[in-house]
This record gives C-alpha cells, sequence and structure tokens, in this order.
C-alpha cells in the first residue's frame, strides 16, 4: 500500500465517519469480549466495510445483499442466544442492527440517527460492567462520538479534525459540572419500572448453589473482592469472622446442594430460637454482584436487609439475584445460641444417600460407640482427623467413585469442602444434625483506608451441629489440621485465622505491591460508594447530611429539584459569561475607543479637542504644541483614520494602531 | 463601506416589543445601517436532531432506573449537560455579528443575483458552519475566522424586473452539535435591480425606427446632412461641426443619412401588437443588440426619453429605464 496514498483516502474520507466508526469500535469492544463471536464476527466485518468503504477500497453491499444480511443477522442472534429478548440477545441484537445501519448510512439524518445510537451501546455496556476502568474508557468513547458529531456539524469547513476534537473535550469539560449536579441531585427512583429480563449477565465469580467435593482438582487462587465491610463497631475477633452464605442440607453422594428453601420468613424468631449475648457488630456490607441471590452476613445475623428474607438455615436470600452492586446495613451477633431448646426438623439434617460411604458409617458407628454423648463425638471426629495423616491441599485428587469413602481412607487430601462434606457424613452416620454452611472466613482491613476487604479466595466451607441443651454449634474441621500438614505454607493465614501476619516476613517488593493493591481497593471502594451504588437511599443520606447545616432535616425530592434548577442555573450562568462574554460587545469600534483614550491623554495636558475638530486638524495643532511628539501624533492619527476611513479595517492596524497609542507619551 | 463608521443601531425595546411573536417570524424589517446581532436578535430552538437526542436520552433515563445503574444514570446526565451546553455555543456562533449587505449588481430577470453580504466578527472566536440565505433560495455556508471580516455572495433568484429591496437575510447555525438550530434575521434597506428579460434573438427594427426628423433621408448616400446632434466621445473628427465649436457653442456632430444602419432609435410605439412586457423584453433584446454591435441608439418609452448615445453607462440607463416602465414607486416588492 501507498502510504501517501492511503493518507489521501484518509483526508478525502468523510471526517465525521470517521470520527463515528472509531468510537462504534470502542464502544463495541468489550462487547466483543463478552458476547457470542456467532454475532460480533459479523459486526467486526460490517464495521470494517464501512471503513474500506469510507476509505473508497470498497462499495457498499446492493439492497438485496444488504436484505439478506439482515436476515442472517438475526438468525445469528437467535442461534447464538437462542432467543431474541433478554439482555444478553438485546445487546447482540443491537450491535448487529447499528453495524448494519453502516452498510446503508448514506443520507446526513442516517449519521445522526447512527451517533445516537452509539450513545445507547455505550449504555448497553454500562449493564454489565460498571468498574472505574469502564467509566473512564467509556467517556473516551462519547468524546470520539461528541467529535464525530461536531464535525458532522461543521459540514464542508476546511478545519483541521483535531480543532474538532479539542472543541468535543471543552463541550465535555463544560458538561462536567452540570453534570455532576444532575448525578448527585437528580431526585433518583428506585427501580425497577417494569420487571427486569431473568438472564444473567454471564458467569459470575462468587460460591456456587452447590458443592461437590471430589469435582475439583484445583482450587482457584482468585484474588478479587467479594465484598466489603465498614464495620461502625470493632471488629470482630479473627476467630469470629464467619461470613455466612449459602447453607447445604441435602447430600446425593456426591453433590450437597440446598434447593432454594421455600419457607422463607421476614421475621427473627428470636425469642423461641435465638439466644444472644454481648454486644451486636454493626456494619454495612457493599456486595459486589454475583448472580446469585444469597447475602452474605457475620455469623450470626440479627436483622434482615430490605428486599430479602431469612430461610430457615439462617441464609440471608435476597428477592432478586444479585446483578449489580448493592449495600446493605447489618447487625450480628457473634455470641450466640441458635435453636438451643428447639429440636430441628431432625430428618432433613440426618439424610444420607443409601448407597454411598459404606465404609465411613461404619467409622462413624465405631467412634460413636467409645462416648457417651454427642458433643464427645465432635470431638473424636476432630481428633481423629487431626491425628490420622489427613492433609490441606488445594490441588486434591479427583474422587471419581465415592467421594467420602475416598477422601477418608484413600487420599486424604483435600481442602475445606472436602473436610466439611466428610465431617458432616460422619455426624449424620452417626445420628448427629449436621449442616454444611459455606461462605467467606476472614478478611482483611485496607490499611490505608477504614474499611474491611473479603475476596474471593476467602471462600470457606465449615459445618454446624446440632447439640441438645446447645442447640447449633459451628465446627470447622479443617481448622484442625496442623500446621505442618498444609501443604502451601501461605495456605496457613486462610485456614487459621490467628495465625495472619506470621510466618516469613513478605520481602519490600511484595509489601510494596500490597500497598498498591491496598490503594487501588481503596480508589474502588469510593467509586462503588459514590458512583456505582449511588442510589435513593445514599442520595437522601447524603444530601442531608451536607444539607444538615442549611436546616434541612430530611431533604425530599422537591427540595431536590429546586436545588438542580438553582445549581444547574448558576453553572449554565458561569459558562455563559465565559461564553458569550456579554460585556465584550464592542459595539463601539475599537479603534475609536482607542483613539478616545490618546485624545484623553492629550487632554489632561490641556490640550483639549474641539467637538468640531476633525482628527487632522487636532493633530495638526497638538504637533504644534508638542513638536517633538508631532511624528507620534500624526502617525497614530493617520492609523486611526485608516482604520476608521478605509473600506475595510485590518486587524493588523488596529494593534498598530493600539500599540502607537499604549507606547505614547505626551 | 458604512460599516466601520456607524455604530451598530441598538435602539431600545419595550418589553412588549422583545417579545412580540411578529419579530420571532418576520425579523426586524429594513433597516438603515449596519446589524449588530445583540441578544434580543439571535433565536434559537431544538433541531431535528435536538428533538431525537431528547428523545434518546429520555428513553436512556428510563433505562438506568430500570437496571438501576449509576453509570446509565451518569451517561444520560452528562449527555443532558452536553444538550444544554450545546444552546450557548450554538447561541454564541451568532451573537455578536455585524451583518452588511451591499449592493448586488443588476441581472436580468430570471437570473441570480449575487447579493454581497458582510460579516464582521469581532470576537476572537471563529464562527463556524454559518448558513446565509435570502428568503428560500440556496444557501451558502461560510465559516468567519476571529477578529476577521468576510464578504460573500448570496444568490437571490430574481422574478419580477424593476427596483427590489433585498429580502430578509437569514443566517442559521447548528454548530457545534447540530442539536440547536439558532438564527437571526437581517434585513438592510438596500435595493437590486432587475432588468427585463431580454426576448429571444429578434433582428434590430430597421425602416420602422427612423429618426422621425430624417424622413425622406433613407438609402441616399453618405453625404446627404440629416442635422446635428451632440457630440459624443468617439465620434470622428471628420463629422464635427467645427461651426458652432468655432462660435463657442459646444461641440455638435453632424449627421448623414447614409449613417442611418449606426444609429437607432428603439421605439415603445413600433411594436404596437405585443403587450408591455414582451414589448420591454424586446427592447431589452435590442438594446443589448445594439450595444453589441457598437450601434448608437436612443430609447423612447411613453414614460422615458433616452437620447441617442453608446457605451455601458448609456447601456446601463436604457436598461433601467426598461426596468422601471410604469412601476409606480421606485422601490417595490416583488
Amino acid at each position: 500500500m501507498n502510504m501517501s496514498g492511503f493518507q489521501q483516502r484518509v483526508k478525502q474520507a468523510k471526517a465525521e465517519n470517521l470520527w463515528l466508526l472509531a468510537g462504534l469500535t470502542l464502544a463495541f469492544t468489550p462487547h466483543f469480549f463478552r458476547l457470542s463471536p456467532l454475532v460480533m464476527l459479523p459486526g467486526i466485518i460490517l464495521l470494517c466495510w464501512r471503513l474500506l468503504f469510507e476509505l473508497r477500497y470498497l462499495a457498499l453491499p446492493p439492497r438485496t445483499v444488504r436484505w439478506l444480511l439482515t436476515f442472517i443477522g438475526i438468525f445469528a442472534t437467535y442461534i447464538a442466544f437462542g432467543t431474541l429478548v433478554g439482555r444478553q440477545a438485546g445487546v447482540g441484537l443491537l450491535v448487529i442492527m447499528l453495524c448494519l445501519k453502516l452498510m446503508e448510512m448514506n443520507a446526513q439524518r442516517d449519521v445522526g440517527v447512527v451517533i445516537g445510537l452509539g450513545f445507547f451501546v455505550v449504555i448497553t455496556v454500562f449493564l454489565f460492567d460498571q468498574s472505574i476502568f469502564m467509566g473512564i474508557y467509556m467517556l473516551l468513547v462519547v468524546t470520539l462520538l461528541v467529535t464525530a458529531l461536531i464535525a458532522f456539524s461543521r459540514d464542508q469547513s476546511e478545519i483541521p479534525q483535531w480543532a474538532n476534537l479539542q472543541k468535543a473535550g471543552a463541550v465535555l469539560a463544560q458538561a462536567v459540572p452540570l453534570a455532576l449536579l444532575l448525578f448527585f441531585l437528580f431526585p433518583r427512583i428506585p427501580g425497577p419500572l417494569w420487571s427486569l429480563p431473568t438472564d444473567g449477565a454471564g458467569a459470575g465469580t462468587g460460591l456456587s448453589d452447590s458443592m461437590s467435593p471430589g469435582n475439583i482438582s484445583q482450587l482457584s487462587d482468585d484474588d478479587s473482592v467479594a465484598f466489603r465491610v465498614q464495620f461502625d463497631t470493632a471488629l470482630p475477633l479473627p476467630q469470629k469472622r464467619y461470613w455466612r452464605g449459602p447453607v447445604f442440607t441435602q447430600f446425593d453422594g456426591r453433590t450437597w446442594s440446598n434447593p432454594y428453601p421455600q419457607n422463607l420468613t421476614n421475621r427473627l424468631s428470636i425469642n423461641s430460637q435465638y439466644q444472644v449475648s454481648g454486644e451486636p457488630s454493626l456494619y454495612t456490607v457493599t456486595l459486589e454482584p454475583h448472580q446469585q441471590r444469597w447475602l452474605f452476613a457475620l455469623d450470626l445475623p440479627a436483622t434482615i436487609p430490605p428486599d430479602s428474607r431469612l430461610s430457615v438455615d439462617y441464609e440471608i436470600i435476597a428477592n432478586q439475584p444479585v446483578r449489580q452492586l448493592i449495600r446493605y446495613s447489618m447487625r450480628s451477633f457473634t455470641d450466640y445460641q441458635l435453636a438451643k431448646n428447639d429440636a430441628p426438623d431432625i430428618s432433613r439434617y440426618l439424610q444420607l444417600p443409601a448407597e454411598s460411604g459404606i465404609q465411613a458409617r461404619k467409622l462413624a458407628q465405631q467412634l460413636r460407640q467409645k462416648v457417651t454423648d454427642n458433643a464427645a463425638f465432635v470431638q473424636t471426629v476432630l481428633n481423629y482427623i487431626a491425628e490420622q495423616p489427613f492433609y490441606y491441599t488445594r490441588q486434591p485428587p479427583l474422587l471419581l467413585n465415592d467421594p467420602v469413602d475416598e477422601f477418608l481412607f484413600d487420599s486424604r487430601r483435600g481442602f475445606c469442602e472436602h473436610y466439611a462434606s466428610a465431617f458432616v457424613f460422619l455426624m449424620r452416620a452417626a445420628g448427629v444434625p449436621a449442616r454444611v454452611v459455606t461462605g467467606y472466613q476472614g478478611g482483611e482491613m485496607n490499611p490505608q483506608s477504614d474499611y474491611f476487604i473479603v475476596r474471593q479466595s476467602s471462600a470457606h466451607a465449615w459445618t454446624e451441629v446440632w447439640l441438645r441443651d446447645e442447640g447449633w454449634r459451628r465446627v470447622d474441621p479443617t481448622a484442625v489440621i496442623p500446621t505442618e500438614r498444609i501443604e502451601n505454607q501461605q495456605d496457613l493465614a486462610r485456614i487459621l485465622p490467628e495465625m495472619a501476619g506470621v510466618g516469613a516476613a513478605p520481602n519490600w517488593l511484595k509489601k510494596m505491591g500490597r500497598q498498591l493493591n491496598f490503594g487501588w481497593d481503596r480508589i474502588n471502594h469510593a467509586w462503588n460508594q459514590w458512583v456505582v451504588n449511588y442510589n435513593t437511599q445514599r442520595q437522601q443520606n447524603f444530601l442531608s447530611r451536607l444539607l444538615a447545616s442549611a436546616g434541612f432535616d430530611n431533604i425530599d425530592w422537591q427540595e431536590m429539584i429546586t436545588l438542580l434548577v438553582a445549581g444547574m442555573a448558576l453553572v449554565m450562568t458561569v459558562v455563559a459569561m465565559y461564553l458569550l462574554k456579554p460585556w465584550n460587545r464592542q459595539s463601539r469600534d475599537p479603534a475609536q475607543v482607542v483613539y478616545e483614550r490618546f485624545c484623553q491623554r492629550l487632554s489632561r495636558r490641556g490640550m483639549q479637542r474641539q467637538p468640531a475638530e476633525g482628527p487632522l486638524d487636532f493633530s495638526r495643532r497638538a504637533g504644534q504644541r508638542y513638536p517633538q511628539r508631532a511624528r507620534d501624533i500624526s502617525n497614530i492619527t493617520a492609523l486611526y483614520e485608516r482604520q476608521r476611513y478605509a473600506p475595510y479595517p485590518t486587524q493588523k492596524n488596529l494593534q498598530r494602531l493600539q500599540h502607537a497609542v499604549r507606547n505614547f507619551i505626551v | 463601506m458604512s460599516h466601520t463608521t456607524t455604530r451598530a443601531t441598538t435602539p431600545a425595546m419595550s418589553l412588549r416589543q422583545r417579545f412580540s411573536l411578529e419579530r420571532f417570524f418576520t425579523g426586524e424589517g429594513p433597516e438603515p445601517g449596519p446589524i449588530f446581532l445583540a441578544q434580543r436578535r439571535v433565536y434559537i430552538l431544538p433541531g431535528k436532531m435536538g428533538v431525537y437526542f431528547a428523545a434518546m436520552m429520555l428513553i436512556m433515563l428510563l433505562g438506568a432506573v430500570n437496571y438501576n445503574n449509576s453509570l446509565a444514570y451518569a451517561l444520560t446526565f452528562l449527555l443532558a449537560s452536553i444538550f444544554f451546553i450545546a444552546i450557548l455555543h450554538t447561541y454564541r456562533n451568532l451573537l455578536h455579528l455585524r451583518i452588511d449587505v451591499g449592493q448586488a449588481p443588476a441581472v436580468f430577470c430570471g437570473e441570480i443575483a449575487q447579493v454581497p453580504v458582510i460579516l464582521d466578527n469581532r470576537h476572537n472566536a471563529a464562527r463556524y458552519a454559518l448558513k446565509l440565505q435570502l428568503r428560500d433560495q440556496h444557501h451558502v455556508s461560510i465559516d468567519v475566522a476571529g477578529d476577521q471580516w468576510q464578504r460573500n455572495n448570496v444568490p437571490l433568484l430574481t422574478t419580477q424586473r424593476g427596483r427590489h429591496t433585498v429580502p430578509r437575510l437569514t443566517l442559521e447555525t447548528g454548530f457545534p452539535l447540530g442539536l440547536f438550530r439558532a438564527w437571526a434575521y437581517a434585513q438592510r434597506d438596500v435595493c437590486y435591480l432587475v432588468y427585463p428579460a431580454p426576448d429571444q434573438h429578434h433582428r434590430l427594427p430597421g425602416e420602422s425606427s427612423y429618426h422621425l426628423d430624417l424622413q425622406g433621408d433613407r438609402g441616399h448616400g453618405a453625404d446627404d446632412f440629416a442635422g446635428l446632434r451632440n457630440y459624443h466621445t468617439g465620434d470622428s473628427l471628420r463629422h464635427i461641426h467645427w461651426k458652432t465649436v468655432a462660435r463657442g457653442q459646444g461641440m455638435y456632430t453632424k449627421q448623414f443619412g447614409g449613417d442611418q444602419a449606426t444609429e437607432l432609435w428603439l421605439n415603445w410605439d413600433s411594436l404596437p401588437k405585443l403587450d408591455t412586457e414582451s414589448r420591454l423584453s424586446r427592447l431589452t433584446r435590442w438594446v443589448l443588440d445594439a450595444d453589441t454591435a457598437q450601434l448608437t441608439y436612443g430609447l423612447r418609452l411613453p414614460d422615458a426619453h433616452i437620447p441617442l448615445g453608446t457605451g455601458l453607462v448609456h447601456q446601463q440607463q436604457c436598461l433601467q429605464a426598461l426596468a422601471l416602465y410604469n412601476l409606480d414607486t421606485d422601490i417595490s416588492s416583488p
């Protein structure tokens, strides 16, 4: 390709279309990685086609081909998603249709339509990702689309394109203060207005709704944040930091599960089941979207967040899957007794699959016969795990036939799920009601800020056994493994919360990495609090707090609108002053203004210009009075006359006049 | 050009005048001096694109509410803010411009007059994509750099002979975002002249248009003295009547019957069969042809009499007489 020829083509192409294509390509890019290639591939091809058309390498397809492409596009979307409605399919359809519109974008009107739809694509990206990075990235896309709009309205002007980009930057910069006002003051309406489509926004990271210990040969080491917590009270002790999530009661030999419990309640039955002691922990959880319905809380939750309910196993279950970042305030008692006197629905917690774990059942019965009560039996089993050569590893062997027996008697290598699963099996085999609890354990304070981070790598599984006179007791079988049998010393902190911070001192590079990590997390947390999760309630709190001194107690939406309108009027006035410069009308000829200054200077010396005296006469008279300045005076007069009476005055001449008057001294 | 000397006039307006709907639709009427686009003279409303974008933003807001998506809110609000800021930018693109309309060269009816329009931008910000349009004619799109003036010709299709006031000029702009349309009206009290449309080629009048005083002189040799007429530049020295010069009575040229081919009277009355406009058309054609043939010619209309002559000024005199024939006033609106 001849480079200069290529540049020529770029120069001759319609600028607004090139800006538009650049903006659209960037807007589509996040979708390219998310949606099916069946949809995105045709999209890329059509974008390239349009680009080649703009550079005059290719013609646009004729009408029949366009129709065919439209049909194929819709069909591909349907094949890829199995439907044409819903979030994913809807976005796929929007992308395909927009790319097809590029194939027939001829009229001026079409360009405007496509630019508008480009902004729409940006919004669809936010449905999947509201991270700070995406926000900044999309600001870039918006800049490109606004530049396209400017190039488009500028028509055939021969202005360098960077000037358009600059203009877009200026418009955006002026728009940002207004946008901030709108963002914080526009009354947030609690959604949704209509029912949301039920398709998920792709796989979320987080706990799953079932647990199959033998099926996982590699526990991922995902350091992404599960949720962040701000404590209003003191931090709970490390050994109390169990964040309760899904509880599993049903085992089929391979998989623990708990179909969403039907009998959810929105009442805490404190009197009968629930006895607490000590001070409650008060805190606010900011939960990252994980596409499931569980909300996490410190064991044991004493409140139920709005739009959620409680299951009999004390899981907090939201009414809708958590598809977006949410915040909720919680109260928990870390010292509690649950179901002390009420026998739980026993059969539920004793269920075992008939044909698996034959050896394990035998073991359970043997051990149970040695002791008198269930509490002692729990201890016996824990001792068994501690004494027998059980190892903690994150790369356990696969357990193919009978996971419980294979783990207990063969491999003896596994992580928390294996231990929790085996432990509950042994309990139930001996007639002790038990259940598997999953969630997160531990977490760390962000040393650069005031909140607590719980990461996906802190996911944990433990158990609860029901003992008469004591109720449900939390037992963490993984914690009894001696430290020397933990394969990787880095896992120590995961298993034994007390051990956090113990071990080899990290080198400075690691320290710095950690500091950076915490700094970045802090920014993310602020972004989440102030942007992503700025909702009706937070708006209410923020504005009330902000305006408490101005006498607003509880700000309502009318007051918000009033404030918004006043604020916008103020900002608009400032921008209008800056742009329009109403004082700078210059309805007077600038030359005259300068000349009058010159006359004034002379009149201060008593050289008054007579009302009927023309500039030339005046110049002659003044020249006679100040012979040393005669040349300057006649020069200024000549410049003034030229500027004032020539057919067309020039800027250069005016500058010369201004300069001469400025330097004029009587 | 007077636009440097005259202070732009912005007379005080009563509130009622300021907000009168008539101003909005028709403008201010013809004005004597250059026009300064003060704030009250620039109008602005959303254009088609603006309405489309507003609708888009409404849908986006609904989506943001429905999905409770903060960044969707943020984007919607950012676009809405851009929308508001665009008002100021578009408005500024016209504000404080000075406009003057010059004299358009006369044209024949049916041709396009080029009306010179001077735009004087005394702000340092450039004005982009200004559309200038006279009535419903084709527009010209121009940019004016900061602190510059610029002269542009705006086309105006002529449909009627006579002297007309240049119609209202509309300045319009959608820059920078095309979401809003700002416009202003400017009408100066300047006129343009439209000559009648020349007829098809017709032979120049022959016998019918001899000088009435020269009866019996036709075709009788070059030396038949026919009379005297005023001297015109370019007349042969041999034909000057030196006697009158010597007497101090002025320069006269002797005319001979044989010069009939170079001397022509174009007479209204010689075309009795045609209606008024067709007669004017025919006479216009003859004036043009006579000038091309470098004949000496005069024009007789019922209300005007232009003596024999040649040259550009003479031709324009004749054409102007034809253009204004039988029109009540000097200035008329088509």
